[in-house]
């Protein structure tokens, strides 16, 4: 037996196990008046707990194994068409990383739901009765997406040129198309226990509801398209991450080298993601709130105002750690020097950022603590916890973190063009100019109406976005032909780089826990909001303290799961390294040139 | 090796540990579920007070709009020196005392809109049962005034509760005019709809409603508010009561749709 039907085994036993533990006892059942058992109870930490680490483990390896497919078929394309070796055999590291982390999402996904039938037996049945079909679908998708992943990558050095090869990258984007299918039709489930039509009602039976509108109901898109981000963002910091690992454990100068570059790459996926999550979220909140002002208030002002001065937290040590990697990154770059000077105003602008950020504003509040701060908002807080300070604090985080990128992109290039010098006047002023509009709107938001006030924020949103494609597109025609100011040291950098990287995957990773929290819990005790009631002893949403223990723990179980497929990787990865500089392949550029671009 | 993977296994249980911990420095609120007042021993104005505060600062959600910024009115403290909302609430409407005042703007707040604030709150019966909604009542009265909900008005409303689900009619007393510019007074139509000079534009505009829809669409509208919500009021989907077939003959009913399907 291998190690992966080892792993399979194992999982197995224990779903069993715990299947015959929480059903054996009839005192832990909950009967409901029909005699239909409401709820079973799972031993120790509850029936809650248990089918919340089992949810949020395998939403993980899931957005894992869809996050890194997007990103593999672009490096192996950018391998093709660039006529680079080096992308095609890091675009087969990625997915040689997904086969184990699949069978960690399968085996997750059977607890779930094994949990969820033995331990919300009656809401199970509710939902399997309006979604049956799209179930049968999903699972259909399931054996497509298995199949064609294990056609991909075994298929990998069979299909390795010409038409074969093409052949080989459709494969890649079939994986996708599964991939986003699968994700697209379980999406379809939790929005619907969020955002059920208008028309449903407790009163309305699983048979009268319109399969359709239920399915494509008010949040579903907005979930979609901020999960497509997400998982590439989750990915990205997974990926290097495993990058991180194998780079401090490296043998030798070439194995670091070769790492450091993953790293890099994973890095610039994440964070390039992450600089447009932040718009995908916002849609996702207006549709809450176009759905159910109660709702989107309970989510934003409500008993979880308090999670989003952690989010800001959380995202600020991102924006942090991720631009002090590239900051970092620059030491290994001939000519990044040049711009050593500017990084301590970025830190300046970052910082500031994140401390307004992470002010709050509207708190839910005693009466004393009330009396105590003088009224219903602090003096200072209100002014800076309020919507136009953060919007103008995180536009101007995400255009300071674009510039780092910008600059490390420029460090080692010297353009050709005659018109480098306008180029680069024009980027600046665009930059400048996204700046001051984001300052401009900011300010005058304090002015207007609340309802005025959130219209600004769109303005705010395009002109960053449209500075950013103005100058990466100038880059792009200004950088043809440019010519190296020097070699790029990969793996000379050091450790603590790495470290950040780390730092940066467990940070997402808790993110997605707390991301995961607050979009399940402001559903508060309703199973199915405003339809199915959730009656049981685990009916109240917890505090953000008792959540951020059970986060902690399901970053934990997850963590050291995907160190164990990181190990798996290496086992077949030591050989390949061996082969490669016995027969010479770096030369050929199989293995990262050190001191190669 | 062992001394990286170790330096890696404390890195991140450190991080974690530092997360975990931010989590449980800041103010612990858990969403409780409702609880359901027990009326069992003797229903004293202070038990009802007590048991509204309960409600009010913690499973009803009250506060996450009344008493903090200007999304509600603030029922803690005296809005334009009328005093607190035990105070003033008898002086909202002519003809409601302060008891059937707060109770109405609780459970069909649509109509009891105050002037310069947006309809955005929902009728509490979606998360309270009714006798929680008169604790919270006897609380608000508390707030200024005096409270005057007693055991009667839970008892009562028990007994109305019990009297619908023995009968299969709804609690709430059914008018016998057939004018349907009465009924829709007596509904409380006008609170959101537009009719000519009468009523509020919260909901979609009566005045010309038989030129954009068919009779059936209106009784279906009337029947089933939530099936279909007209382009541009999505917002305030689901705040139209949907009992309206229980509060109405079906003679009434015709006569409603026929009346309306005359708009043009």
């Amino acid at each position: 037996m291998n190690a992966r039907g080892l792993i399979r085994t194992a999982c197995l036993a224990l779903v069993v196990a715990l299947l015959l533990t929480a059903g054996a006892d009839p005192a832990w059942a909950q009967a409901g008046a029909d005699g239909i058992r409401e709820y079973g109870n799972f031993p120790v930490v509850g029936s809650r707990v248990a089918v919340w680490v089992a949810a949020q483990v395998h939403l993980m390896f899931a957005a894992f194994v869809l996050g890194v497919p997007m990103f593999a078929v672009v490096t192996e394309a950018i391998g093709i068409f660039g006529k680079d070796e080096r992308y095609d055999r890091l675009s087969k590291e990625f997915t040689r990383l997904l086969l184990v982390a699949y069978s960690a999402t399968a085996l997750w996904g059977a607890t779930l739901t094994f949990l969820l039938i033995t331990l919300y037996p009656r809401f199970t049945i509710y939902l399997t009765a309006i979604f049956d079909v799209s179930i049968w679908f999903y699972v259909a998708l399931f054996f497509f997406e298995s199949a064609t992943l294990y056609i991909y990558y075994y298929g990998w050095e069979r299909w390795k040129k010409g038409g074969a090869k093409l052949f080989h990258w459709s494969l890649g984007i079939l994986l996708n198309v599964w991939g986003t299918a699968v994700l697209f039709i379980a999406n379809s489930w939790l929005s619907y226990m969020m955002s059920p039509p208008a028309e449903v009602t407790p009163d309305t039976a699983p048979a009268q509801v319109q399969f359709w509108s239920a399915f494509a109901n008010a949040t579903w898109m907005p979930i979609n398209i901020h999960r497509l981000i997400a998982n590439v963002v989750f990915g990205g910091a997974i990926v290097s991450a495993y990058a991180a690992f194998r780079f401090l454990s490296a043998r030798d100068q070439e194995e670091r080298a070769h790492y450091d570059w993953m790293g890099y790459v994973g890095n610039f996926i994440a964070i390039g993601a992450l600089i447009v999550l932040p718009f995908a979220g916002y849609w996702l909140g207006r549709e809450i709130y176009e759905y159910n002002q109660a709702m989107g208030i309970t989510m934003m002002g409500g008993f979880m105002s308090w999670l989003w001065i952690i989010q800001a937290f959380l995202i600020g040590v991102l924006f942090l750690a991720g631009n002090y990697y590239l900051w970092v990154g620059m030491g290994r770059i001939p000519g990044a020097e040049r711009f050593t000077p500017y990084t301590k105003w970025m830190l300046l602008v970052l910082i500031a950022g994140v401390i307004v950020w992470a002010t709050p504003h509207t708190m839910i509040a005693s009466r004393e603590e009330l009396a105590a701060m003088g009224g219903t908002h602090h003096p200072f807080l209100g002014v800076l916890g309020v919507m136009s300070a953060k919007n103008t604090a995180v536009n101007l985080m995400i255009l300071t973190t674009f510039l780092s990128f910008m600059l490390y992109r420029r460090a080692n290039k010297r353009p050709v063009v005659s018109w480098v010098k306008q180029g680069t006047i024009v980027q600046g002023m665009a930059l400048g100019l996204a700046a001051a509009v984001v300052v401009f709107y900011g300010i005058y938001g304090y002015f207007v109406t609340a309802i005025v006030r959130i219209g600004f924020s769109v303005y705010q949103v395009l002109t960053v976005l449209a500075a950013m494609i103005l100058v990466v597109v100038l880059d792009i025609l200004m950088l043809r032909g440019a010519k190296a100011r020097g070699a790029i040291r990969w793996g000379e950098m050091p450790a603590r780089s790495q470290y950040v990287l780390i730092v940066l995957a467990v940070t997402f990773t808790w993110l997605m826990g707390l991301m995961g929290f607050a979009r399940s819990g402001i559903r508060q005790h309703w199973h199915v909001w405003e339809v199915m009631r959730d009656t049981s002893q685990w009916a109240a949403t917890p505090a953000l303290g008792y959540a951020g223990i059970i986060i902690s723990a399901c970053v934990l179980i997850f963590l050291a799961i995907v160190s164990f497929v990181f190990w798996i990787g290496g086992l077949v990865e030591k050989p390949v390294f061996a082969t490669a500089r016995s027969s010479g392949e770096s030369d050929s550029g199989l293995l990262p040139q050190v001191g190669g671009d | 090796m062992f001394a990286t993977n170790l330096k890696i296994a404390i890195v991140v249980v450190l991080t974690l540990a530092a997360y975990t911990l931010l989590a449980n420095m800041i103010p612990q609120i858990e969403s409780e579920v409702p609880e359901e007042f027990n009326l069992s021993g003797e229903i004293t104005a202070e038990r009802l007070v007590a048991a509204g505060e309960r409600i009010y600062n913690g499973a009803g959600g009250c506060t996450v709009c009344h008493g903090l910024g200007t999304r509600a009115p603030n029922l803690l403290r005296s809005e334009g020196n009328l005093g607190r909302i035990g105070a003033r609430c008898d002086r909202r409407e002519s003809g409601l005392d302060c008891k059937e005042y707060l109770f109405r703007s609780l459970t069909e707040p649509a109509g009891y809109v105050v002037e310069g604030y947006n309809p955005i709150m929902p009728d509490v019966r979606r998360i309270l049962s009714e006798d929680q909604v008169w604790t919270l009542v006897a609380f608000l009265e508390s707030l200024g005034g005096e409270v005057t909900v007693t055991a009667d008005d839970l008892t009562r409303w028990d007994a109305g509760e019990q009297e619908e689900a023995a009968t299969g009619t709804s609690g709430v007393s059914l008018s016998s005019t057939s004018d349907p510019l009465e009924l829709m007074t007596e509904l409380g139509c006008f609170a959101c709809h537009q009719l000519g000079d009468l009523g509020n534009a919260i909901g979609p505009p009566l005045t010309d409603v038989g030129a954009r829809r068919e009779a059936e669409y209106i009784r279906e509208s009337i029947l089933r508010p939530r099936a279909d919500i007209s382009s541009g009021y999505e917002t305030f989907a689901g705040m139209m009561p949907a009992d309206f077939g229980d509060r109405v003959t079906a003679a009434q009913l015709e006569a409603l749709v026929e009346f309306l399907a005359a708009q043009r």
